[in-house]
């Protein structure tokens, strides 16, 4: 195919936009020195990500993705980072000892995965784009095949918060515990 | 011949995402900066699944990355609930120093 | 369209369920004092969850649920048998242990209960999401329960280690999943192994080597095999003691368990790949755990390089027979037999540990010296435990060995035997550090010290799982057909 062909298609573009801009972000979690930054480019990564799950036509795991992440997590996120008060300004968290053979793995990490799934997926295509996925098949399916793994995490939701409360929370004296009890 | 975007340009994508998701764990110290990573790492998974599920008209994709949405959420909440308690950990054994002192 | 359930076939869930939330009332309900009712509602809950098993093995066949993803046959029944006896010993384990530090008891119970349905559940799944909710709610309670003791900067540090390598490992796993989900376009086991010919042929053959690797990566960190187990010592020195036990038996068990029926159901065709992967991680995890156990001082820290080293027996069978091609079948009712005895000797051990450090006041192997000359049933318990756990006849531990040789030899071949060797000569190094232990409580003079007002008696619940424990490994070590059962049961799943 040549490049005139590939341009006149507006998919491409919106891909190639949306990868970089969650690949930028990506890079820039992890070298931003400020804790903030990080997490906020991680909301870009995350948007960016939800806008190729538009692209595939997944719309509804695109909004959960916003609404979960980005609603969600992130404030977390943000809270946890004030409460710890970790540092807002420049952060010497890198160790700079071990970069180098770091970048070495996730750049070999990254060669072979991508050399591999190109020679896996080479004869697919993503056919459809613009047929909207139907809801209502999700919702069937996630209330009827997968309605064991669907009730299993709500417990595994239901043991975070009650262990996180109870991890997080701050410890009473014996003294004060009965001091509360009695009210 | 095929115009338009191939899974393959997702899962390379996903793979990048993935690699720099790793590159982070392994360089930074921050523990908060590496529940970013992983969340990077994760996002990754959430991409190939759905990329594969669309080439293969199949909605299992789309139903794995609910889970893994939801686990990653809990992961989250748990990872926080850690920190927040060696946070703690130390303020309180600050303040004990604090109190030796004075006493 | 509608799905039949059948509910006695997730009975044993459904009442741990109930149990989960009559424990989180009760926890809200009781005063302060009462707390210790929440401890005795798990036991209770936890051993009724085990009568519809009884009821099911006794009713034999399989019974498949939502297209076959949720499975409830022989080889499930016996897992769940094995989650809920380990899970009722933890529970017995702990009560003296976690009342006598003031801890946070109701949501304890809670998320140990938690953690043994999401045991159960792994136990069942025959789809790769199935496995993977299970596996998370098994092991995400536990890194909060990790760093229970709030005070203690060990095991505040003990958490974050096990939550970041544990949420590593998961993220890694999940890669390989999607991949394998890609390439086969199937999460149930059966669709994967059907449509895992194809890819391996084309040139989708090194995406999925790729994907076997990472998920091999995933189990090789949750079941602390070599070279992913360092953290394994820290989590399992800083973790409350009874926390410890159920790491390294139930949440150990429920990695061997993923891993095993995800390569033998799903990923048989695969076994190029994964084959040799496990063969390097069984020498390896056998060989590093076990001289590294030689070098330490503080008893639970030996006891966790020596659960690195018995995931390594562990892998010997599946990794000798995948590696020589040979039938699975016969691999996989080994493993499931070793599985089995290392759980209840190995739950004997931390519960001597319990019992010992509070007699003693210490975990060094060398502040337990003379501790037979003045607890002499404790130091019984404690030679039968250690001795198990050597492969020393007639206690249960020999018999995991034999069985674990006995594959090896069915399986023949060049690297199989050298495997075996490997595994032989192990056997011999871990005998030195388990006989220390022994040695030191027997032989050793007693401090002077130790002597005087330490005479407290082990808790009555630590006492009853110290003796289930020790007739359990009496008992099958004599009668190894009791054990061996298991691995029929087991093989039922091989042969359908």
């Amino acid at each position: 195919m040549n490049l005139g062909d590939w341009i006149s298609q507006p998919v491409n573009w919106v891909f190639t936009l949306l990868a970089l801009a969650s690949a930028y972000s990506g890079v820039r979690v992890v070298t931003s020195q400020n804790v903030i930054r990080a997490a906020l480019f991680l909301v870009g990564a995350l948007a960016s990500s939800a806008g190729l799950f538009l692209l595939l036509s997944a719309e509804f795991v695109a909004l959960t993705l916003v609404l979960v992440y980005i609603g969600a997590v992130i404030v977390l996120f943000l809270f946890g980072i004030m409460i710890t008060r970790a540092p807002l300004g420049r952060d010497v968290a890198l160790d700079h000892k071990r970069r180098a053979p770091a970048a070495i793995t996730s750049i070999i990490l990254f060669a072979v995965l991508s050399w591999a799934s190109i020679r896996a997926f080479a004869g697919r295509e993503v056919t459809g784009v613009g047929d909207a996925t139907d809801t209502r098949l999700l919702g069937e399916a996630l209330l009827g095949r997968f309605v064991v793994p669907f009730e299993v995490v709500s417990f595994l939701l239901l043991a975070a918060l009650i262990g996180g409360i109870t991890l997080a929370r701050k410890d009473l004296s014996p003294a004060e515990e009965e001091a509360r009890e009695a009210t | 011949m095929s115009l338009v975007v191939t899974p393959g340009w997702y899962m390379t994508l996903a793979a990048l995402l993935f690699a720099i998701g790793a590159l982070g764990i392994l360089i930074r110290r921050n523990a908060l900066v590496m529940f970013m990573c992983i969340e990077l790492m994760l996002n990754a998974v959430n991409l190939t699944f759905v990329a594969a599920g669309r080439a293969l008209g199949n909605l299992d994709g789309q139903m794995a990355v609910f889970f893994v949405l939801v686990v990653a959420a809990a992961e989250v909440v748990v990872g926080l609930a850690i920190i927040v308690a060696i946070f703690r950990r130390r303020e309180s054994a600050s303040v004990d120093e604090l109190s030796e002192m004075a006493g | 369209m509608g799905f039949e359930i059948d509910y006695l076939a997730i009975a044993p869930e459904l009442i741990l369920v109930a149990t989960i939330v009559m424990v989180l009332v009760l926890d809200f309900v009781l005063p302060r004092r009462a707390k210790y009712f929440t401890a005795i509602a798990s036991v209770l809950g936890v051993t009724f969850a085990a009568l519809p098993l009884l009821i099911l093995a006794v009713d034999g066949g399989s019974r498949e649920m939502f297209d076959g993803s949720y499975t409830v046959d022989t080889f499930a029944l016996v897992l769940k048998g094995l989650f809920i006896v380990a899970g009722y010993l933890v529970l017995l384990m702990s009560v003296s242990y976690i009342e006598g530090d003031r801890y946070y008891q109701g949501e304890y119970y809670f998320l140990i209960l938690c953690s043994i349905l999401g045991s159960l559940v792994m136990a069942s799944s025959r789809d790769l999401i199935v496995l993977f909710i299970g596996l998370e709610l098994t092991t995400a309670p536990l890194f909060m329960l990790a760093g229970w003791r709030k005070g203690d900067m060990k095991s505040n540090e003990a958490s974050l280690k096990y939550y970041i390598l544990g949420v590593l490992s998961t993220a890694l796993m999940l890669f390989g999943m999607s991949l394998v989900f890609g390439l086969t376009g199937e999460v149930s086991f059966d669709g994967i192994r059907e449509g895992i010919g194809d890819a391996a042929a084309g040139d989708a053959s090194t995406a999925l080597g790729l994907a076997v690797l990472l998920i091999i990566v995933g189990f090789g960190f949750k079941v602390s095999a070599v070279p992913f187990h360092f953290w394994a010592p820290d989590t399992y020195e800083g973790a409350p003691t009874p926390v410890t036990a159920y790491l390294s038996v139930n949440s150990k068990a429920a990695g061997f368990v993923g891993m095993l029926i995800l390569m033998y159901l799903a990923l048989p065709g695969a076994s190029n790949y994964w084959a040799p992967a496990l063969w390097i991680m069984a020498a390896a995890s056998m060989t590093i755990g076990n001289l590294a156990a030689l070098r330490q001082q503080n008893i639970v820290r030996l006891l966790a390089y020596s659960s690195i080293a018995q995931a390594g027996f562990m892998l010997v069978p599946f990794a000798a027979a995948a590696v020589s091609g040979t039938d699975l079948s016969e691999a996989f009712s080994a493993t499931v037999v070793y599985l089995v005895i290392y759980s209840i000797m190995n739950l004997g051990a931390f519960a001597v540990v319990i019992a010992g450090a509070r007699k003693t006041g210490t975990g060094d192997i060398d502040g337990w010296a003379g501790l037979g000359s003045y607890d002499a049933r404790l130091g019984v318990l404690a030679a039968v435990f250690f001795f198990s756990l050597a492969g020393i006849p007639p206690l249960a531990g020999w018999f995991a060995k034999f069985v674990m040789f006995r594959s090896v030899m069915i399986a023949g071949g060049v690297s199989t035997v050298a495997l075996a060797v490997i595994a032989a000569v192990n056997s011999v190094i871990a005998f030195y550090y388990y006989a220390r232990v022994v040695k030191s409580i027997w032989l050793d003079g007693a401090p002077a010290t130790a002597l005087g007002d330490r005479a407290d008696t082990p808790a009555g619940s630590l006492r009853l799982a110290l003796i289930i424990a020790g007739v359990l490994t009496v008992l099958v070590g004599i009668y190894p057909t009791l054990a061996s059962v298991f691995g029929d049961a087991s093989r039922v799943l091989a042969a359908g």
